[in-house]
């Protein structure tokens, strides 16, 4: 779908990591039953940040703070607030329903003109958000809006780290994961060049039984059982085709492209995806792809947003670069989006204090 | 203006039996009722938005909407037409707030055709009989009003963050599967009807309109007490408002859609007549939408 007149762009952003550090070999020696394989080496990613005395809606709301600190508008400008969080651990051993998390980030930061609701589909929950903020946007129901979320993924790994009990468990993949919090504020684009061009979620519900979370049916927590291999193996036959149309579907060609921020699964996992693209242009691609799950995990929703954040401060994505946006999360939901950047990376290096590092 | 109709409804009701209906379950009842009712294929939708809020298993990923078009097998593999499904949750505002969704997505031009679905069911292995909401399922086929007038109007969303505690529904992960646990203060259908009269205020206003232009105000219903003093807190006649809670209990998110197909259903509310639906959710959120039938 090609959008039209009105363009959204990412006005603002905002990012909070937990300051705890882990590694997989601690994670790892935390299981009561350690898997006999090398994690670190088949999956690459070597540590995660992990929320201590902080639950999924701190992150969230911290998040929130900082696209605020940086961002143009006020809290009381925002005009539709959406939270797209899995994790709603608002306390220990609970998974909140009600209220919508929305509401508490709401309360939080004082956005009290905003209309808000939680928006729910797996890791593509920003992405979908940013789809349905972008219509509000676009039918002028709104001047910005803020996306939202904040992930405590690490009660499905504590849960792992009790119940796994070989080295092919469906709960490997959630040692895998991290914590953090993302936010995006968004508002039209001045200008055509910028923004979002292309933003396509589509829903392959016949393969929806790969990843699933929900309680452990054998002690406390909830858990994440997934058949990466199967998962992987449908993503890869179905989305180099959506890259391929959503290069197309914004007038550009492989060579306008300057990054990939895919999500941020395991450095493995985007190498073999890397490999699928190739296979699918028939040559070998340049290094577009930006990966940072080796330093932060998967952190589900917020695993484009925190890329973004990792590359902005890093210097490798600049003002009027082309990006291409690529998820795949459990459903199956694919989802691709182009962007060409504005200002936002000097303005970003400029209000964060460890710019430059 | 593009307005935006409900093409169809679909509702599966609460129902006594030996057999316990789950959330899926109603869910598809009422999209297959919805969907044989409607003049469109499943191909046709474009966007499935669920917004039920007690599900089978608890299961937070992936999205019940990818198992709502599986069950109702809309466009289900990555080839042909397409269909883009997530859950929206807000509680008993949800379906108002995803109606709200598709409406905007249509005036965008991003969209002919949506779908909405809701279910309730509670999947504890043994619930708690106090649980309040009977399992149920609601769904609407949603698509650009082909009549200037027909279709939503205006809608209004109040959320009143302070009484934010005032009802939280959590499932404790302190047992294996996990369990519901609800705290609603008494005070909460006080704040609702509180709550209820500028959420009114601001939808007819946004529609240059008088309270007497209202033909039926179809509100959840949440009891035969809160229905008997709406009509008292927004200054409308008691008798506009569609009291069904004698038949229907209040089934959360569905409460408002299965209530107005049930005003469809016994000619209650007839075409060329303009309603006002008003759902009330934790938050504390307040939602209305006019809507002329």
């Amino acid at each position: 779908m090609l959008t039209g007149e009105t363009r959204a762009r990412i006005e603002s952003l905002g990012v909070y990591l937990p300051p705890r550090r882990m590694t997989t070999e601690e994670l790892l020696a935390r299981c009561r039953r350690r898997p006999r394989l090398d994690l670190e080496r088949i999956t690459g990613t070597h540590e995660r940040r992990v929320a201590e005395g902080e639950h999924a809606v701190d992150l969230a709301v911290a998040a929130a703070r900082r696209a605020l600190a940086m961002s143009r508008y006020r809290a009381e400008d925002l005009e539709l607030l959406i939270c797209a969080s899995i994790s709603k651990h608002h306390r220990d051993d609970e998974f909140t329903f009600e209220p919508a998390t929305s509401v508490l980030v709401r309360k939080a930061i004082g956005a009290r003109r905003a209309i808000c609701f939680d928006v729910v589909n797996a890791c593509a929950g920003m992405w979908s958000a940013v789809r349905v903020l972008q219509s509000y946007l676009r039918a002028g129901a709104i001047r910005c809006g803020m996306v939202v979320s904040g992930e405590q993924n690490m009660p499905l790994a504590w849960s792992a780290t009790r119940e796994i009990r070989h080295s092919l468990d469906r709960q490997l993949a959630a040692l895998t994961l991290g914590d953090c919090g993302a936010a995006a504020i968004l508002d039209r684009a001045a200008d055509r060049r910028h923004g979002f061009h292309y933003l396509e979620l589509v829903t392959g519900a016949r393969h929806n039984g790969y990843c699933t979370s929900h309680p452990s049916t054998r002690g406390p927590g909830g858990v994440l059982l997934t058949r990466a291999v199967g998962l992987q193996r449908k993503g890869a036959e179905h989305f180099p085709y959506y890259f391929k149309e959503a290069v197309h579907a914004s007038g550009w060609t492989m060579a306008d492209l300057d990054h990939v921020i895919p999500h941020q699964v395991s450095p493995r996992a985007i190498a073999r995806g890397v490999r699928e693209v190739s296979r699918f242009m028939g040559r070998r691609l340049p290094r577009y792809f930006l990966c940072c799950a080796e330093q932060y995990g998967n952190t589900t929703t917020t695993s484009h947003f925190l890329a973004l954040h990792e590359f902005m401060l890093r210097g490798a994505i600049q003002p009027g670069h082309n990006l291409l946006f690529v998820s795949g999360a459990s459903g199956i939901v694919i989802t691709h989006a182009t962007y060409t950047m504005d200002e936002l990376p000097e303005r970003y290096r400029a209000a964060q204090p460890e710019a430059g590092r | 203006m593009i307005r935006c109709r409900l093409e169809s409804l679909g509702s599966s009701l609460p129902r006594e039996g030996l057999l316990r209906w789950g959330s899926l379950w109603h869910a598809t009842r009422a999209g297959s009722e919805c969907l044989a009712r409607s003049h469109y294929r499943r191909s046709d939708i474009e966007v499935l938005i669920n917004t039920g809020v007690h599900r089978d298993g608890h299961v937070c990923e992936p999205a019940i909407a990818s198992h709502v078009l599986r069950a109702l097998d809309i466009n289900v593999e990555f080839r042909g037409a397409r269909t883009l499904g997530f859950d929206l949750l807000n509680g008993g505002c949800g379906m108002l707030n995803a109606a709200h969704v598709l409406a905007t997505m249509m005036q965008a031009g991003e969209i002919r055709v949506g779908m909405l679905v809701s279910s309730e069911a509670n999947s504890d292995a043994e619930p708690d009989p106090a649980f309040p909401y009977a399992a149920s399922g609601a769904a609407a086929v949603l698509d650009i009003s082909p009549f200037p007038h027909e279709g939503f109007g205006a809608f209004a969303f109040r959320t009143h963050d302070e009484h934010a505690e005032l009802y939280t529904s959590v499932v404790s992960l302190a047992r294996p599967r996990g369990r519901i646990v609800l705290r609603r203060s008494a005070e909460l259908e006080e704040r609702y009807l509180a709550c209820a009269g500028e959420v009114v205020e601001e939808v007819l206003a946004r529609e240059e309109l008088g309270r007497e232009r209202i033909d039926h105000v179809i509100p959840a219903q949440l009891s035969p007490a809160f229905v008997a003093r709406l009509g008292a807190a927004i200054g409308l006649p008691r008798e506009k408002v569609v009291d069904l809670s004698d038949r229907l209990p209040d089934t959360l998110s569905t409460s408002v859609f299965l209530a107005l197909h049930e005003s469809r259903r016994s000619g209650r509310v007839r075409a060329g007549e303009r309603v006002l639906l008003l759902a009330c959710g934790s938050g504390l959120s307040v939602g209305a939408a006019l809507y002329q039938v």
